[in-house]
This record gives structure tokens, C-alpha cells and sequence, in this order.
């Protein structure tokens, strides 16, 4: 591979995911004469708020190599108790108050994970399933409705901007901050890289990987309210399998599952990535049963890429430090 | 301390019987008798003959899956497409076998074809799960989860495209009986699974890819080292656990008499929790076939006493879930005392 074509398939292959949705974007525009439309595009991002809020906690957890498959039982959870037991109250003081049972529910993954030692993929394995339990307990197996006000919240914009995207914003812009400017976010960048490493720099291993968990925790219940906001009744599979786009995203945004390697802007790219596919489809009136089809290739051309990338790095970074003998 | 001094002090200070019992391999194998014994008292039903065959047939094809999906996490992988693999097989077999319209219908061979059709499909899933992983260097979670996604809806695609029904029905009778038939009162199912359970323990504790896959789960690196073909491992364990996915979906389609798209859907944390519940780790190196039987047998003995007290669908999954925790939660004080010694 000469120089300049091994940089030049660098730069794209580093670029890939940014080409990828400018390539959908082309193609959907060209299909369908709504899809280029600004009206849309918050549309998009509208819909893709509460996988974007989940997935921006699931890549924290991502960062330190864990992996939280409880989020979707979490979001469901929320949901039930929100509809359930907190009809009376105001969004204002209900939404605070499944946040925080959203981080009990993380708690007590982080507890089983940090004290007990037991892997991360079992502990939420479990949690799913009684999160979901208690979650149709709850609602009696039947469909949960949400109370006017919540309904209210859901529909409200604020500066022309629809209320999910506001929280979607303040989530990300907490996360930014948090990830990016405090000794917690490099901890937790420090743990994904190495943990034994971490631990020798006097890093408290533990309680990283704990708090990491609560904010996983925390963002599920809140992607949930969203979620709940914008459909108006949570039915019995509400949230099902989303621990899987949610995981996705954060993987298309560039985010390691073996830990220490993403950021949270790139899962929220991610996100809107995964729904202007979808609004994309619905646009061009695809048919419904090739959504999964194509969303699914996506995926893989973005991961396929990525790993190619870093094949293609460890190949130039070789041809620089060996020394040919002559 | 050598492992000389450590025989010593262990013979000269035994084990307290409790610490035995974690320690034993057997231990999952042990609760899931206890849990039986506890249950003969709260439904009595569960100890007829009829039930018991009944958990017999329902573990058959988790557990052919559950043996494939050993595999792969003993070179510390894991499949999730495995589910996905099940509906595909089921849909394509059925669509090659059915009286309505069936390609090989009428031929004389058609469940021949059929079985093939089922098994083309398992192989060709995990030949391509296996490819990405180790030619293309991609994560095996990632792979199998955008496979599975994939078929999954190409599942219920094909379905639409070959019938207006949700499920391609009139299989042919010989077929059913594989899922449902009974020689001397046992399941016909039964001998398949034994066959592939056998053939299985053979491979990992008899065979050398069978010692491969325990090295390459261990350490991938130091097998390279030592000249053990890695990627070619990683690649057949992908490949078994298809065709496995494959042989499972025959007795699952055989037991409803119908290929149908949404097929296992739910099994897919079943199937992964039973393996781990059993003893195999996640992190691989570790794992066998006999663990994972006693990881399915755990699992069916609760969903059948669940289903038999008839509890609402809320309970099970709770209780289920606290039962996973609780096994997870033995297994690794079970670790952190062999650690220690």
C-alpha cells in the first residue's frame, strides 16, 4: 500500500459514519420531496431523543467496559410508576422522582456488579427480568395511560423546540461537561483503558464504576418519561429489547465495547443516525417488514468499517517503526 | 505455596462440607434437585410422569442451542444470533416442506430437503457470524447483534413473501414426528439431542479443536504462541452454533407443526443464561457440556413449576430474574472462594 492511498483510505475509513448518513441523506432526499425539509429534521431529532438520552448513559457505561442490558425493563419501570402511582402530581415533581427511582434501579445494579463481583452482563440480565416483573405487576398487564399533564409535557415546544429535545439537550450537555471537564470523566475513560493501571494510579475503581451505573440508571427512567410523553399509554412491551438500538447507537457512534474508547457526541450522532433511517424509510413508503433489514445492514457497514479502520491504523503505524534491515 | 504444600494443608485441614458443596461441579445439578423437592410439595402435579416428560420435550431444543452457544462462549464469544437463526431455519424448512405450495412438495423428498433447507441456513448464518469476527476483526457482540436483527425481520419478511398467513403451516407428518413423536414412551427429540450432546462433550474433551478452543478462550495470544490456528477456531465455534441453532429450530417447528418467523424470540437470554447458570463464563476458557445441560434443566424445572402454579406472567418474570441473580450471585462467592485457596 503506497502512502498516500493508505491515508487517503485512513481518511475515509475515519470518516465513514459522517459519509454514510450524508449518502442517506442524498439518497432520501432524492426519493421523497418531505425528507430535506427543516420540519423533519426535528422531527428526527425529536424522535430520537429517547434512545439519544439512554444511549448517552449506556456510554458511560460502555467507556468502562461494562454493559447495562436492564435499560429497556428500567424505561419500562419508570413508565408503570409514573402512570401508576404518580398520576396526581405535576410533571415538575413526578419526573424528578422517577429519575431518582431510575437511579435505584441503576444502584442496585452497581451494588450487585462493585460488592457481590458479579458480571455486569448477568446482574442486568437478571434485573431485566424483575424490573419487567414488577413493571406488569404494577400495571396489572394492562396498558398504562399517562395523566393529561404528562401528555401536556410531551406535546409542549419551548422556543418552537418540542420538549424532548430540551431534556435530550440538557442530558447531553450534563454528560459533555461531565465526561469531558471534571477528574470523574477521566476516571472513567482511565478505568475503560485499564483497570488494574487505574487502580495502581490511586483510582477508586469501585465507586466509579458504581456512580457509572446509577447514571446509566438514571438516564433509562429519564429516556422512559420521554418516551412515555410522546406515545401516551406505555403497553406491556414497552421498552422490550431496546437495550439493543440503544447499544447500537452508542457503537455506531464510535463508542468501544471493551471500554475506554467514544463519547457521548458520537452516540447521539449515532441516534438521529439510526432514526433518519427510519424516517427516511417511512418517507419513501417502504415496505414495513425491511425497516429491521435495513437498519440493520447500516449498522453493520458502520462497525465493518470501523474495525477495518483500525486494521488499516495498526498496518501504517507498523510500516513507520520497523526498521528494514538491508 | 506449591500445589505439593497445598494438597498437604488441604488434607490436613478439610473443607467444611458447605464450602464442598459450592465448590462441586454439581452444585446446579444439586439446587435444581432441591428446588424439585420443594416444589413436589407446593404443586403436587409436578411429579407425575407426564410432566416430567413434558420438561423432558420443552428442554430438548433449548438445549441443542444452549450446547452451540457453549461453544462460542468457551473461546469467550457469544452469539445472539442464535435466536434469529431459529425463526430463519424454521421459516425457510416449512416454506421448502409444506403441502401448500412447498418447493419440494410432492417430490417424496421433501423433508429431506426441508431438514436441509433448515440446516443450509444454520451454517450459512454462522459461517458469516464467524467470517466477520475473525477475518474482519469485528466484535462478535456487534456482529451477531445486527445478525440477529436482520433475520429476525427477514424472518417475518419471508414469511409475508411466501404466504398471506403469519406462519407457513401443513408440514409433512413423518417431519412432525421428529418434534413430537415418542419411542417406547421417550421423546424422539431426545435421541437427536443425545446424539449432538454426545457428539459435542466428545469434541471439547476428547478431541485437540476441542483443547483449541479451551486455549484460545483462555488466552487468545499465548495460543497463537503456541501455534494453535485462532482464527480458525473462533471461526468453526460460530459455525457449530448455527448449525446447532439449526438442529434446534427442527424440533421446535416439528413440536408446533408450523415454521414460524417469531420462533424463539424470547429464548435468546434464556439460552445465554442457562450456559452461565451452568458454569460457563462469559470471559471464556471455561465451560461443559454437562454444565449446560444442568444450567437448562434449572431453568425448565422453574418455568414449568412457575407455569404450573399458574402464576401471573408478571411473577415468573420476577421470579425468574431473582433466580438468575441468586445463581449469579452463588456462582461468583463460588470463584471468590476457589481464588482464595
Amino acid at each position: 500500500m503506497s502512502g498516500f492511498r493508505g491515508k487517503f483510505s485512513l481518511l475515509v475509513l475515519q470518516n465513514a459514519p459522517l459519509l454514510l448518513f450524508a449518502v442517506l441523506v442524498i439518497v432520501f432526499g432524492l426519493m421523497s420531496d418531505r425528507f430535506l425539509t427543516p420540519i423533519n429534521f426535528v422531527n428526527i431529532v425529536n424522535q430520537a431523543s429517547h434512545i439519544a438520552i439512554i444511549a448517552i448513559g449506556m456510554t458511560f457505561v460502555l467507556l468502562i467496559a461494562g454493559i447495562d442490558l436492564s435499560v429497556g425493563a428500567n424505561m419500562y419501570l419508570s413508565a408503570a410508576i409514573l402512570g401508576v402511582f404518580l398520576v396526581g402530581m405535576p410533571p415538575l415533581v413526578a419526573f424528578p422522582v422517577v429519575a431518582l427511582l431510575g437511579l435505584a434501579f441503576g444502584a442496585v445494579n452497581a451494588f450487585m456488579i462493585t460488592q457481590l463481583r458479579v458480571a455486569a452482563f448477568i446482574t442486568t440480565l437478571a434485573t431485566l427480568f424483575i424490573g419487567r416483573g414488577i413493571a406488569l405487576y404494577f400495571s396489572g398487564n394492562k396498558m398504562v395511560p399517562f395523566s393529561k399533564s404528562v401528555l401536556a409535557f410531551g406535546r409542549a415546544t419551548y422556543l418552537g423546540v418540542p420538549s424532548a429535545i430540551w431534556v435530550f439537550a440538557i442530558v447531553l450537555i450534563i454528560a459533555l461537561v461531565v465526561l469531558k471537564l471534571t477528574t470523574f470523566g477521566r476516571q472513567v475513560y482511565a478505568i475503560g483503558a485499564d483497570p488494574d493501571a487505574a487502580a495502581k494510579a490511586g483510582i477508586n475503581v469501585k465507586r466509579v464504576v458504581f456512580t457509572v451505573y446509577c447514571i446509566c440508571g438514571v438516564c433509562a427512567a429519564v429516556g422512559g418519561l420521554v418516551s412515555g410523553s410522546q406515545v401516551a399509554v406505555a403497553s406491556s412491551t414497552f421498552g422490550f429489547q431496546k437495550e439493543f438500538p440503544v447499544i447500537a447507537a452508542a457503537v455506531l457512534g464510535g463508542t468501544s465495547l471493551f471500554g475506554g474508547r467514544g463519547g457521548v457526541l458520537g452516540t447521539v450522532f449515532g441516534a438521529v443516525l439510526i432514526q433518519t433511517v427510519e424516517n427516511g424509510l417511512v418517507m419513501t413508503n417502504a415496505n414495513p417488514y425491511i425497516y429491521p433489514l435495513v437498519i440493520s445492514v447500516i449498522i453493520f457497514i458502520a462497525v465493518f468499517t470501523d474495525s477495518s479502520r483500525t486494521t488499516v491504523l495498526e498496518r501504517l503505524e507498523r510500516r513507520k517503526i520497523r526498521v528494514e534491515p538491508d | 505455596m506449591t500445589s505439593a504444600d497445598a494438597t498437604i494443608a488441604s488434607k490436613a485441614r478439610p473443607l467444611p462440607a458447605w464450602k464442598r458443596l459450592l465448590l462441586s461441579e454439581y452444585l446446579v445439578l444439586i439446587l435444581t434437585v432441591v428446588y424439585f423437592a420443594v416444589m413436589m410439595f407446593v404443586v403436587p402435579e409436578i411429579a407425575t410422569a407426564d410432566t416430567l416428560l413434558d420438561v423432558l420435550s420443552a428442554m430438548m431444543p433449548l438445549l441443542v442451542v444452549a450446547i452451540g452457544q457453549t461453544f462460542v462462549l468457551i473461546v469467550a464469544g457469544i452469539d445472539l444470533s442464535a435466536p434469529s437463526i431459529i425463526a430463519m431455519a424454521s421459516v425457510v424448512g416449512a416454506s421448502v416442506m409444506t403441502g401448500d405450495a412447498g418447493y419440494a412438495n410432492g417430490s417424496g423428498l421433501e423433508v429431506i430437503a426441508g431438514i436441509l433447507a433448515f440446516l443450509a441456513v444454520g451454517s450459512v448464518i454462522g459461517l458469516f457470524n464467524g467470517t466477520c469476527v475473525t477475518r474482519f476483526n469485528m466484535p462478535p457482540f456487534i456482529v451477531t447483534l445486527t445478525t440477529m436483527m436482520f433475520f429476525s425481520g427477514a424472518a417475518i419478511w419471508y414469511t409475508t413473501v411466501h404466504t398471506d398467513a403469519s406462519s407457513i403451516g401443513n408440514l409433512p407428518r413423518s417431519f412432525i414426528e421428529i418434534g413430537q413423536g415418542r419411542v417406547a414412551g421417550l421423546p424422539l427429540s431426545l435421541a437427536v439431542v443425545l446424539v449432538v450432546a454426545g457428539a459435542a462433550h466428545f469434541i471439547l474433551s476428547r478431541t485437540v479443536y476441542g483443547r483449541w478452543l479451551y486455549a484460545v478462550g483462555l488466552n487468545p495470544k499465548a495460543a497463537a504462541v503456541s501455534g494453535v490456528p485462532v482464527r480458525k477456531v473462533i471461526f468453526w465455534a460460530f459455525v457449530i452454533s448455527g448449525v446447532c441453532a439449526a438442529i434446534s429450530s427442527v424440533l421446535y417447528t416439528g413440536r408446533l407443526e408450523t415454521g414460524t418467523p417469531v420462533l424463539g424470540q424470547r429464548i435468546l437470554l434464556d439460552v445465554i443464561g442457562a450456559a452461565v447458570i451452568g458454569g460457563v463464563s462469559l470471559f471464556g476458557g471455561k465451560g461443559k457440556i454437562l454444565w449446560t445441560i444442568f444450567g437448562v434443566l434449572f431453568l425448565t424445572v422453574i418455568d414449568k413449576s412457575l407455569q404450573l402454579m399458574g402464576l401471573p406472567i408478571a411473577s415468573v418474570f420476577a421470579i425468574k430474574g431473582s433466580i438468575i441473580l441468586a445463581a449469579a450471585i452463588i456462582d461468583a462467592q463460588r470463584h471468590r472462594l476457589l481464588v482464595s485457596r
